[in-house]
């Protein structure tokens, strides 16, 4: 520490989810390998900061884990000793009709999850998180970091948000600021569409090939009686309740305790802005098939997440002067089997590789630190990303003509029709039809089915209950609408205002005055769960996500 | 030596996670805990400090087990430079006396005393969610031996002496401190700021100190369940009989007043049948009370005690509503115990008030006069009561729980060495059968009083006289005048010093006149600051007096922030810090619900809340909901009491 105010660490790494602390692990294992037996020994200042309450509460995820990259981040670890929550015993794939659902005879290619855990992400971080620790990070949860910190045009360091700061952004009496930390390297992890990474891969123009595009993926937990729904049993669903044309799917995941973790991904790059994830949701619950399984339970708990799944194409430079980017926030995912959570290990453990390498030489410059990605091309999962690095854009004019891409795609190694061998993808929020244009909008088409019964299905409200949301309501709205003319004049009169509908928490409310008839957008930002939604896929980019203060947001716990 | 804060906190559990021992006392190993709320606003008053004196030291103090590291280490985090935790097993299952015993005692060994010569003041927060009794700053200060405000919500400093504005009944008080003093925070005071990454980087790198209890050099026998002059001799559960809320519905505002009527009349005999009972209790569980049968031998342990005393709370040359209230309380234990009501009042002129207390159900009335006692304060009110105390025990004390009753009632206690139960809802006289010394006690004032956020019931006893009270306001009715009603008035000469007068009152601002109606009306309607933004309240009011016409005893009240800004008067503020009232039917509109204005009305007979959100917590809490703009519905709802509806009511004689 230096003087009041700032504080001084070799590295800040911005996100306590299995990416940031991943890198944190393997860099104080590299550390403490190197200095075994020296005498002039490398010191570890490593600094993690999490927005989370507590470590693992932001975190959601499916999840059926591919265990290959854990094991080798925590080699003293054995496999039954892994926090994971059983074995997936069975692997079953079902196309959903809107009353039945067909089995496939065989899983896709891809999709298998043969050797693989279901699991629960919050454990997993949590489990992390202790290790780091142990090894002698200093971890600090509860903390949000809204800012960068630049010098002459290079970053050295970032800073926590002030707090005690009113809903106009005037300092109240119990006004604290943020703590500035200055650092020679910035790890950026903050999860799928990180607010400080999506400005800093604009800023310093990163994009290499396609932009980044995203699904939303919306989540319950519930406790079913013994005997419901088997732990490891693993379900997989197209079809209902997309349309044909729209890329999305189900997942039911049994686990211990009786539990099921149930829940769809839907793509934002989807035409008609009155679809609603949330509501799409709860019509695939209500299907007689998914019904079935939950029918006699209860629900435990909610959540909603963005997923980076442009793959292979959208992933940007990973890297710059003083920073490297990891896990989601830089697309780490793996399509078609929707998996994150092995990459994001190994690009936090490559890029500590390449930490260590420019701690010992005490050079952070983006020369240093491209040896990053010349790691990541020699790694699993490039060959992995490679191999589908045109699935998602296959798919982005929907399911029949992305199943034929897909199966071009296996035949050419890849490739699939297009000649330079790189499909191009389009930014999810530029995909809207105009409201009048859309034939039988889901809005309409659903009318009927979208009345909650409060056991089986349930409101946003509601199920934001069940996320476990908390925001401190003195603090400036953290979702930030830029225009509000925007909204009522342009947006509203011609795409409906998709807000209201996308937002899985229903921050967004459009109000109509019952005297004028006049359409107006009220925000209840506490509602938020941080899952990006209305950052990626407002029309007109007219909502800008930023962090609230740290120790604010939903308590996943478990999911 | 420079100036030093010293706040008291407390670790409590979190609300949704309290649950007790078999032992009725609270399981604390159990439960996620949090720093207790209004400790929080403590805490961040001592920060506020640093703007004043920028280079004072900041102490954080509390009592505990050694798990309240986790909150203490947030205190650190905060912008405290110190945390002391006094942690012994001798001290488990103390009360809010032994508590302030062995919390000074740790104040006097670290070098802070009355003298002064190392100025302090100690900062605390107004009561704690699992006690709920507010006693303990009282009694940390009473046995320092200095001066202190409680209920504050506004701290000034000025150089060698502090400026606070204390939430007093109907309003509020500005009174000047020396220093040293003992200030304790209202949760209306500045919220508590976050801790900043840097505080919370050198709290993980401080220690938090511990102490045992033989350090403080504190007396063993004075703490613990055995120096604790109280226990608790029951608990039980209450549960909430208020169903879900009906929410009215229909297209039409017309639908809705129509709706609202249907169904208020299918209820109707019970709102018209007086004040409902909300509270059911669940006898759940009986800790260390037992059937008569036992066999044991009675002992008296009164030792001569004799006489119910009451405080007489003087609004100037006026007594307190609460004041009147405890006189049935009065006068009904001591009819059962066959003994007589004193009433004890401390002012300036207000010897004519003897007589009206005397109607009221004293037996005798004694006057403390001086011209420097014109307005309460807490030391020489504490002085005068403890000297008569001391010199005729009486074997109960009771006081109204008002913001002054409840500070000097503690006081009180630690001065004479007697237990008080704080914020009773009901007090009987029983026996209570001690298994270990094989005997039972008779007569044993039983002291019944909500707790654990008004989830539990629990019955507080002790053996100690004068056995000490105090009634919650708006709980008891008042007794029935009667002007030919005889009593004795006598006259009372405590000896003052001059230290009992360190206090000044700058500022005394009550308003009652005419608000005073709020408790005994059958049906009150109040406005949120919407609805005083949109028209001034005027539809309330208009509703109100359509209620009236119909000879309906109706009054309106309004919420804290209507009150704020400026659109109606403080005497109608309805909630924590204004007034708690109990009618058969509340009508809440614009209100969102915040646990301030829920605190002040939860207990009527029948809630309606209107507001536009249907997310408002007010829902929650209310038996019938509309949601709509209450411009459209309230209209509807004065046409529908014109023409004769009454929400049930009866005209009033």
């Amino acid at each position: 520490m230096t003087k009041s105010g700032f504080i001084e660490t070799d590295i800040l790494v911005i996100g306590g989810g299995v990416a940031g602390l991943s890198f944190a692990i393997h860099i104080a294992d590299l550390v403490e390998k190197h200095n075994q037996g020296l005498s002039n020994k490398l010191p570890l200042n490593v600094l993690l900061l999490e927005k989370g309450a507590s470590l693992g509460s932001h975190s959601l995820s499916g999840a059926v884990v591919n265990p290959s990259t854990i094991k080798e981040l925590l080699p003293e670890i054995a496999e039954k000793d892994l926090p994971f929550d059983s074995p997936v015993t069975k692997d079953e794939f079902y196309h959903l009709l809107p009353q039945h659902a067909i089995r496939m005879p065989f899983t896709p290619p891809f999709m298998g999850n043969r050797g693989n855990f279901v699991a629960s992400i919050g454990k997993i971080t949590r489990f992390l998180g202790e290790i780091a620790e142990k090894k002698g990070v200093q971890v600090y949860p509860g903390f949000s970091v809204d800012e960068l910190l630049y010098e002459n045009g290079q970053v050295v360091g970032a800073k926590t948000i002030d707090t005690g700061v009113d809903k106009h952004g005037k300092p109240m009496e119990n006004f604290q600021p943020g703590t500035k930390v200055l650092a020679k390297l910035v790890i950026l992890a903050e999860g799928p569409r990180g607010s400080l990474s999506t400005k800093f891969i604009r800023k310093h123009e990163l994009v290499k090939n396609n932009p980044q595009v995203y699904s939303t993926g919306v989540k319950e937990l519930w406790d079913v009686p013994e005997g419901t729904f088997q732990a490891g049993r693993v379900i997989h669903t197209l079809g209902f309740p997309f349309e044909f044309n729209h890329f999305g799917g189900g997942f039911i995941y049994g686990m211990n305790s009786r539990q099921v973790a149930v829940g769809i991904a839907a793509a934002l790059d989807y035409k008609d802005p009155t679809f609603n994830p949330h509501a799409a949701f709860q019509l695939y619950k209500k299907h007689p098939f998914v019904a079935k399984i939950l029918e006699k339970g209860r629900i435990l708990k909610y959540g909603a997440k963005t997923i980076p799944e442009g793959g292979f194409y959208s992933l940007p430079q990973l890297y710059h002067d003083h920073v490297m980017i990891v896990g989601d926030s830089a697309g780490f995912l793996s399509m078609p089997s929707l998996k994150g959570i092995h990459l994001a290990i190994e690009s936090g453990m490559l890029a500590a590789q390449t930490a260590f390498e420019a701690l010992q030489k005490n050079d952070f410059s983006k020369g240093q630190l491209q040896s990053y990605e010349d790691r990541y091309q020699k790694s699993s999962g490039y060959k992995n990303l490679y191999r589908v690095r045109n699935f998602r854009a296959g798919f982005q004019y929907g399911m029949i003509l992305g199943a034929f891409h897909f199966a071009w795609q296996i035949v050419t190694g890849g490739r699939g029709i297009a000649p330079s061998g790189k499909m191009r993808l389009h930014e999810d929020a530029s995909c809207y039809q105009k409201l009048p244009d859309v034939k039988n909008p889901f809005l309409t088409k659903f009318k009927k089915e979208l009345n909650f019964d409060k056991k089986l299905t349930f409101d946003k409200v509601t199920d934001v209950f069940y996320s476990g949301s908390k925001h401190d309501e003195e603090q400036p709205c953290h979702c930030r609408v830029l225009d509000f003319d925007l909204c009522r004049d342009i947006c509203i009169p011609k795409y409906g205002g998709p807000c209201q509908h996308f937002c899985p928490a229903e921050v967004y409310e459009i109000v109509t005055d019952p005297k004028t008839g006049k359409k107006d957008l009220h925000l209840h930002p506490a509602n938020c769960v941080h899952c990006k939604t209305c950052d990626i896929n407002d029309p007109f980019g007219n909502i800008e996500w930023a962090v609230p203060y740290g120790g604010d947001g939903p308590e996943y716990e478990n999911l | 030596m420079g100036l030093k804060i010293i706040s008291l906190m407390k670790q409590v559990p979190l609300p949704t996670e309290m649950r007790m021992g078999a032992d009725g006392l609270m399981d604390r190993t159990k439960a996620k805990s949090i720093i207790n709320n209004d400790c929080s606003f403590g805490l961040e008053q001592g920060l506020q400090i640093k703007k004043y004196v920028p280079d004072v030291e900041l102490i954080v103090v509390s009592m505990g087990p050694p798990s309240f590291e986790q909150s203490m280490k947030k205190a650190l985090a905060m912008g405290y430079d110190r945390a002391i935790l006094l942690s012994d097993r001798k001290l488990g299952g103390s009360d809010t006396f032994a508590t302030g015993y062995a919390i000074s005692s740790l104040i006097k060994k670290l070098g802070f005393d009355k003298s002064g010569k190392n100025p302090f003041i100690i900062f605390s927060g107004r009561q704690t969610t699992d006690g709920d009794t507010a006693h303990v700053p009282s009694q940390t200060a009473e046995n320092l031996g200095i001066p202190q405000a409680t209920f504050v919500e506004k701290v000034e400093f000025q150089s060698d002496h502090l400026k606070v504005r204390r939430i007093i009944e109907g309003g509020y008080q500005v009174l000047r401190l020396p220093i040293p003093c003992l200030i304790s925070i209202a949760p209306t005071a500045t919220p508590a700021r976050r801790p900043s990454l840097e505080g919370a980087i050198r709290a993980r790198n401080t220690k938090m100190e511990v102490w045992t209890l033989d350090q403080t050099g504190a007396d063993a026998s004075v703490v613990g369940l055995n120096g604790s002059p109280t226990l608790v001799s029951k608990v039980v559960d209450i549960q909430k009989d208020r169903p879900p809320v009906n929410m009215i519905t229909g297209p039409t505002n017309k639908d809705l007043a129509e709706g609202l009527v249907a169904e208020i009349e299918k209820i109707k005999d019970q709102i018209a049948g007086g004040h409902t009972q909300v509270l059911t209790k669940d006898e759940k569980q009986e800790v260390a009370e037992a059937k008569t049968d036992s066999g044991f031998p009675k002992v008296d342990f009164r030792q001569g005690a004799y006489g119910v005393m009451t405080w007489v709370e003087m609004h100037g040359q006026k007594p307190s509503r609460s004041s009147l209230e405890i006189l049935s309380q009065a006068r009904k234990l001591a009819d059962q115990l066959s003994t007589k009501v004193i009433s004890i009042m401390v002012g300036h002129n207000i010897k004519s008030v003897a007589q009206e207390i005397i109607a009221y159900g004293a037996d005798e009335a004694v006057v403390v006069d001086d011209p420097r006692l014109k307005e309460y304060t807490t030391l020489p009110t504490a002085a005068a009561i403890g000297q008569y105390i001391e010199k005729n025990r009486p074997e109960i004390a009771l006081f109204g729980a008002t913001t002054s009753g409840r500070e000097l009632a503690p006081r009180l206690a630690s001065r004479v060495r007697a237990g008080v139960t704080a914020d009773c809802t009901s007090l009987e006289v029983g026996e209570y059968v001690h298994r270990m010394k094989k005997t039972v006690f008779y007569p044993v004032l039983q002291s019944i009083r909500p707790t654990y956020g008004e989830s539990k019931l629990a019955t507080i006893i002790g053996f100690w006289c004068p056995q000490m009270a105090t009634a919650r306001p708006g709980t008891f009715k008042i007794p029935k005048r009667d002007s030919n009603r005889k009593g004795t008035v006598t006259e009372f000469k405590p000896v003052f010093k001059d230290s009992d007068f360190v206090v000044e009152v700058v500022e005394t601002k009550r308003e009652e006149g005419g608000a005073d109606n709020l408790f005994v009306a059958d049906i009150v309607i109040s406005g949120g600051r919407p609805a005083g933004e949109h028209d001034d309240l005027k539809l309330i009011k208009e509703l109100t007096q359509a209620l009236q016409d119909q000879g309906i005893n109706a009054d309106w009240g309004a919420s804290r922030h209507a009150v704020d800004n400026g659109y109606a008067p403080y005497g109608r503020q309805v909630g924590q810090t204004g007034k708690t009232i109990r009618p058969k039917v509340y009508v809440a509109v614009a209100i969102s619900g915040a646990i301030q204005h829920l605190a002040g009305m939860k207990e009527s007979g029948k809630i309606i809340a209107i507001n536009q959100d249907p997310q408002a917590p007010i829902f929650r809490h209310a038996d019938f909901g509309i949601v709509r703009d209450y411009q459209e519905v309230l209209p509807e709802l004065i046409g529908k009491v014109k023409a004769g509806f009454t929400f049930g009511l009866n005209p009033s004689k």
